[in-house]
């Protein structure tokens, strides 16, 4: 029995080997069917419901294209997709569509090296939109804000370079019973006083029952991102003094020349105002908050050691999944002129518009399918598409059409008012960012002052404005300089094809970009050798 | 199939043929080969071509795709760049539109790609350039750029209270592609308010350019907001009011229709005051 069971042993290895061998040598395909056809999808959008929405997409457009796989990348955002983009990239290794963000340091040049254009496509209806409201509609103009930061952020002024999937704003996300446990109300604040009354509240409520109750959950990032609309408030004399182009908007190479020629500074007492609101809302956080991160913050919030959690509204699904209390979503009301502390430098509230769309995806130059990654985003920026992607992820949908989800619709209600106060003044570039980190410790605490931390920020801030804006200069020249190639490239296709008409409008498309981008670098040249001659 | 008869004929056809074939590729270039370098280069990956090319190339249009792959590949060295212009300058030598477009790219050498830019010699072979050939499109766009090397990097006189836009709108005369004749416009408006020159002798410039339309994505927003806002400034209510109205048409939920609204009704004031008797 023994012999004939090592013989058996001996028949099923070499039957095995055999078999194997035969399939090695006669198939290519691994045994697993693979499609004819994978897009590597990549995003850095892992918290909760975006990887869900876009599973969701996938099913049902693997379902209407057999051919076609779609593998969903999810690159951790916070600590190496810069890192992780950059190299695959340059190796020609990145994936077919993936996601990128014009705040991402030292990634601006980006998109023109290596990301194709979408401007034509865009310019015709999205074939998955039939049937669907936005049936007739220019694929550019069913998105809900059609496209204005993928317009705002193209490398060359005239092209757009990206769709957007969803749409996010900011909110102040609020622990209400603990609200009502700490203030004994449950009312929203409306004024930013309102709101200082009850940080106030809170703060003795813990004093008084020795809980490790705060106020708003604290970390570095989030005291960033309730920096930005705090500052605007006061900031938006200052910002329209300095809008000499008269557009109603300032690029951060505006904000920094403009430091450099003398036109603001953080002494300046709208500025200072600003600083003292900051610090009124980071008195509130917990003591050491900016050594940690916005993933700590959440975890203080989910604890309930806060009241309140303030980042953006793609946290929102996180949170009401994960928190164990009922979560109400409102608005950071603004500083306005009646603020009895800081309303003489406020002009009136800083407008949002109707919001922008985001999770800008971008199409890989050397994509070996570009078709059908590009087949891919229609389908995900249809009104179907978009819709699985809202159901699944309790994200707002980027696209018109889409049935909006009665939870999530509040989301959507922005504020009317002033335009510019998007004006960057903290996060304006690397180097900037890094003094304004640096020295916030200034600001914060009971030996800190808005006055002891615009003093520090003018100190080390000239340096650093002028770094930023030698960058700024640096990467609209990297953006110039290919373009003369690819400005031949296209001239080259057009003699070749003379019947042809894209390749003669794309030429022409990127001389007047390119143009536009050499007069912006030939600017900023010029501020620098000014400003440089003063000191 | 062919059969054993058609193989002699074939024979006489096919040798002579084989024997000549490499001298016709040397003389004349092979178009799919040319328009695939051409597609290269348009998208980005001249070393695409450089890998399948040298500087050897004999036809001039293979010669300057070379030359214009050359310009992007890294490293961007001195040397690099040197081979590129040598090539481009013995191009520029003749007298067709491919010698315009490598004197075109001489300039662009010498204006943004060599480690020290030398903007007076950029300068000048833009001008030469279209001295030369002024009726070739890159002629024309050199005009361009020379214009705006003009308004920022060697201007006739930068003594205070001269007229900084003056040389470029003279160059502007030269220009008669509608196209570049508006981005030249433009450059000269947005340089008009970097130079701090009288609204008056920069909208017009704004308002050309926009006429000529054609500008696309953001830039065109902020052109029309840029024309609604300077022209309040300036004191020119009725053009305010036109472009403030034109804006809201075009982008009524936008977050500067806020703004607008109220410049609008800023427009109309002023007007209803100028009517007032």
């Amino acid at each position: 029995m023994k012999k004939y069971s090592k013989q058996l042993g001996l028949v099923l290895f070499i039957l095995a080997y055999g078999l194997a061998s035969y399939w090695v040598f006669t198939r290519s395909t691994p045994v697993i069917y693979q499609r004819p056809v994978t897009i590597r999808f990549a995003h850095w959008q892992i918290e909760r419901g975006p990887p869900d929405g876009i599973a969701a997409a996938i099913k049902r457009y693997e379902e209407l294209h057999p051919r076609v796989r779609v593998v969903q990348l999810l690159i951790p955002g916070g600590t190496i997709y810069r890192q992780w983009m950059r190299a695959n990239l340059a190796g020609d290794t990145g994936p077919d569509i993936m996601e990128w963000g014009s705040w991402l340091d030292g990634q601006k040049d980006i998109p023109a090296r290596y990301f194709a254009p979408l401007t034509s496509e865009l310019a015709q209806p999205n074939p998955y939109n039939r049937g669907t409201s936005q049936e007739h509609v220019l694929w550019q103009d069913t998105f809900h804000d059609k496209l204005l930061a993928p317009r705002r952020d193209s490398p060359d002024p005239g092209q757009i370079y990206a769709v957007n999937i969803a749409e996010t704003t900011l909110r102040l996300f609020c622990n209400i019973e603990l609200l009502r446990q700490a203030t004994g109300s449950v009312t929203a604040p409306k004024t930013f006083d309102d709101l200082r009354q009850i940080l106030a509240r809170i703060q003795a409520y813990g004093r008084r029952t020795e809980l490790p109750i705060t106020g708003i959950a604290g970390s570095r990032d989030n005291a960033r991102a309730i920096a930005e609309p705090l500052f605007s408030g006061t900031l938006l004399g200052v910002s329209q003094r300095i809008d000499d182009s008269g557009i109603l908007y300032l690029h951060n190479r505006q904000v920094l020349a403009a430091y450099l020629e003398g036109k603001w500074n953080y002494s300046d007492p709208a500025v200072k105002a600003g600083l003292q609101v900051v610090r009124e809302v980071t008195q509130s956080m917990k003591p050491g908050f900016f050594q940690l991160r916005r993933d700590d913050a959440m975890l203080e919030f989910l604890r309930g050691e806060s009241v309140f959690f303030f980042y953006g509204t793609w946290d929102a699904t996180s949170l009401a999944r994960q928190a164990t209390f009922k979560i109400v979503p409102m608005q950071l009301p603004q500083v306005m002129p009646d603020d009895p502390e800081v309303g003489r430098y406020v002009i009136g509230p800083a407008g949002e518009g109707i919001g922008e769309t985001s999770m800008a995806m971008y199409l890989n130059k050397t994509s070996a399918h570009p078709a059908e990654a590009l087949d891919f985003l229609q389908f995900l920026t249809s009104v179907p598409g978009n819709q699985l992607f809202t159901d699944h992820s309790g994200w707002l949908p980027s696209v018109n059409g889409v049935d909006v989800p009665v939870e999530i619709r509040g989301f959507r209600d922005y504020r009317k008012g002033y335009a510019l106060g998007q004006a960057p003044y903290n996060v304006i570039g690397s180097e900037v960012t890094m003094q304004w980190d640096r020295h916030f410790h200034y600001l914060i605490g009971d030996q800190g002052s808005a006055d002891k931390y615009a003093a520090a920020l003018d100190q080390y801030m000239p340096a650093a404005i002028r770094a930023d804006l030698q960058s700024e200069m640096r990467n609209s020249l990297l953006l110039v300089k290919p373009q003369d190639a690819m400005i031949q490239g296209w001239a080259g296709r057009a003699a070749e094809a003379p019947g042809d008409a894209l390749p003669r409008a794309r030429q022409h498309e990127l001389e007047m970009g390119q143009t536009m981008s050499e007069g912006l670098a030939l600017q900023m040249k010029r501020v620098l050798e000014l400003t440089a001659e003063k000191k | 199939m062919l059969s054993v008869f058609a193989a002699p004929r074939l024979r006489w056809f096919t040798l002579p043929g084989l024997i000549l074939l490499p001298a016709l590729a040397v003389g004349a270039p092979a178009p799919a080969e040319l328009t695939q370098a051409w597609t290269s280069i348009a998208n980005s990956r001249p070393q695409d071509v450089l890998r399948k090319w040298d500087a050897d190339r004999t036809s001039r249009p293979e010669q300057l795709a070379w030359a214009t792959a050359q310009l992007s590949v890294q490293p961007t060295t001195d040397a690099n760049l040197q081979a590129a212009g040598k090539v481009l300058t013995g191009l520029a030598g003749g007298d067709d539109e491919l010698a315009a477009e490598a004197a075109y790219l001489q300039a662009r050498l010498y204006q943004l790609y060599y480690a020290q830019p030398d903007y007076a010699k950029a300068a000048e072979l833009y001008r030469a350039l279209a001295a030369r050939r002024p009726e070739s499109h890159w002629a024309q766009l050199g005009l361009v750029k020379l214009a705006m090397l003009k308004l920022y990097v060697v201007p006739d006189s930068a003594a205070p209270g001269t007229d900084r836009l003056a040389p470029a709108e003279a160059l502007l005369a030269g220009i008669h592609e509608p196209l570049l004749q508006r981005d030249l416009h433009l450059q000269i408006g947005q340089a008009g308010i970097a130079l701090k020159q009288p609204l008056a002798r920069l909208l017009p410039h704004l308002v050309a350019a926009d006429r000529i339309g054609g500008i696309s994505g953001t830039a065109h927003e902020d052109l029309v907001v840029q024309l609604s806002v300077l022209s309040l400034r300036a004191g020119l209510p009725a053009q305010a009011k036109f472009y403030c109205e034109r804006y809201l048409a075009e982008y009524p939920d936008n977050a500067r229709a806020f703004t607008i609204r109220l410049k609008l009704k800023e427009a109309e004031q002023q007007l209803a005051k100028e009517a007032a008797p």
